[in-house]
């Protein structure tokens, strides 16, 4: 079976160089005058699993809305893969889209279709035309574990079932970078961790992953490395960190 | 190549898909649509029958006679008529002499019965006088005027009054009939944007999908503008052909009467072809601008 991930190199995180994704002084403050993020510098590398982590409000959402380009910074410069992406012109988002798989905690399943036309969706509009589209879509359904579910429609699946959905639809397109949004938010803890562990044997496949959560038991049981915002801020940038800071009850 | 039919037929079945999902949606834009394409192409073709029936009243209307004074010699009558065929602004001049103005008169029976109770023909004979532009018959008039053989009280028939009238009431109808379809359009336009907005919200996961796995713009935007085309043109045919129909009827319900309308095979096409094309561009527009709010927030 030639899985679309396990072509890649297995091998363990290798800090190349250059990071896959740098922020280097950046800033966003929306119209509204909310200042979302307030100078901060990140660097992560190929093949990096990294845990987002800060209460509701911190700027998590906001830093992964500017990572894929949703958003522009108001000040400083955010670069994927050596392109610099804050000032980029709207005609080129597409491709830079293209490199990200993106799941969020409310999974955007598309209810009127199957299983496997919502993931070949992402395949039609982005690549229409692709030969193959059948067994690409039947590769990622199996590597989520749900190959059985084919002809099943989403409101037929558990919240669980629903995120590998979700987690099937952003892989089948091989993307370089995995961005999960709050990907957890949802599910009762065992499911939970059936996704971590998903995400995990995605990121064992060379795949760079960031996750956006507030999941404490996740955090602390995966130990990797884990990012802290704080009002807009990173305040702890830690290589195999905890949810909290030991020693203090709040982030 | 595989990849062009793979877009298009995945545009074309999704705009086959919207409309039929919110088919009570699309129907009514559809009707309303074809209201206003009707509204429009009555307009036009009312305009134009209205403008064919004044023309045909101008063209009547530019003929001028110039009275000849009684004591005239034949010589300079005959003089004035070559100058006046020699001019290039004229088609056509004839003389009546005094017995065929009476000829005329006299089919009036009151002018047949007063004619023979005086005995003599105080009739003047005149030149005939048909000019190709309307506007150049003041012209005639004034030089007819400082002619001396022309009869000094009454020099000239034509109603210059009519003449202008007419001229200003053709102008205001093309006007007011352009300012309508414009305004019309402009209404359908919205309709088809707001149309469209519906369909556009109904989709608004697939939009924000397609946008998140990396579709370019135009991919998102190309099954509503090929939706709106589509309503566009069910709505120019359905009221082309009603249009046409009714023009068929009008015709059919003047004639015979006093401004009789001629069917106008060429216009009709014209104005049919226009009303497609219009139709479908309307519909392309208007789901241009419905969906471009979406694709930029």
């Amino acid at each position: 079976m030639s899985v679309a991930i396990a072509e890649r190199s297995a091998a363990p995180p290798q800090h190349a160089l250059r990071p896959v994704i740098s922020f280097h002084g950046v800033s966003k403050v929306y119209p509204n005058g909310t200042e979302a993020l307030r100078d901060v510098d990140l660097a992560i590398h190929q093949g990096d699993f990294c845990f987002l982590v800060g209460a509701s409000g911190a700027g998590k959402s906001t830093l992964v809305r500017l990572l894929i380009r949703d958003e522009a910074p108001s000040t400083g410069r955010i670069f994927v893969e050596g392109q610099e992406i804050s000032r980029m012109s709207r005609r080129k988002l597409p491709k830079l889209r293209r490199k990200f798989g993106i799941v969020f905690q409310d999974y955007k399943l598309l209810t009127r279709r199957t299983v496997a036309q919502n993931v070949a969706f992402a395949l039609q509009v982005t690549r229409p035309g692709q030969r193959h589209m059948r067994e690409k879509v039947e590769e990622v359904l199996w590597i989520v574990g749900l190959e059985d579910k084919l002809d099943t429609f989403p409101d037929e699946l558990s919240g669980g079932e629903q995120q590998r959905v979700a987690i099937a639809r952003a892989l089948v397109h091989r993307p370089r970078i995995f961005l999960a949004d709050e990907p957890t938010g949802n599910l009762d803890p065992d499911t939970s961790w059936g996704i971590v562990q998903l995400l995990l044997q995605i990121n064992h496949r060379g795949t760079t992953v960031l996750m956006a959560t507030h999941n404490r038991e996740v955090v602390d049981l995966v130990r990797r490395r884990v990012i802290a915002i704080e009002g807009g801020r990173v305040v702890r940038d830690e290589a195999e960190g905890q949810y909290l800071r030991e020693g203090t009850a709040t982030l | 190549m595989r990849q062009i039919a793979a877009s298009l037929w995945f545009a074309l079945h999704s705009a086959g898909q919207n409309f039929r999902r919110n088919l009570g949606v699309s129907l009514a834009g559809v009707f309303t649509m074809g209201l206003i394409i009707f509204l429009v192409g009555g307009g036009l073709l009312f305009t134009h029958s209205v403008d064919t029936v004044l023309q045909s009243q101008e063209q009547n209307a530019s003929h001028l006679k110039i009275y000849i004074s009684d004591n005239a010699s034949l010589a300079a009558i005959t003089n004035f008529e070559s100058r006046l065929k020699n001019d290039p602004r004229v088609i056509s001049v004839s003389f009546e002499n005094k017995d065929q103005a009476a000829q005329q008169a006299s089919q009036n029976p009151d002018i047949s019965q007063a004619l023979s109770v005086l005995g003599s023909n105080p009739l003047p004979a005149s030149l005939n006088l048909v000019v190709r532009k309307l506007t150049d018959l003041s012209q005639f008039n004034a030089m007819a005027a400082a002619t001396p053989i022309v009869d000094k009280t009454t020099p000239t028939d034509y109603n210059s009054d009519v003449i202008s009238k007419l001229n200003a009431v053709i102008t205001i109808i093309e006007w007011v009939g352009a300012i309508i379809a414009v305004i019309l359009m402009t209404i359908s336009i919205v309709i088809i944007m707001n149309t469209i907005r519906t369909a556009v919200y109904a989709r608004r996961t697939e939009i924000e999908i397609m946008k998140l796995v990396g579709a370019t713009d135009w991919f998102v935007r190309w099954p509503f503008i090929l939706e709106g085309m589509l309503g566009g043109l069910l709505a120019a045919i359905f009221s082309g052909a009603v249009v046409y129909a009714a023009y068929r009827v009008f015709v059919q319900a003047a004639q015979g009467h006093l401004l009789s309308v001629p069917f106008d095979g060429r216009y009709t096409v014209t104005l049919l072809v226009f009303l497609l094309i219009g139709g479908v561009a309307v519909g392309a527009f208007g789901s241009f601008l419905g969906v471009r709010r979406f694709l930029s927030a």
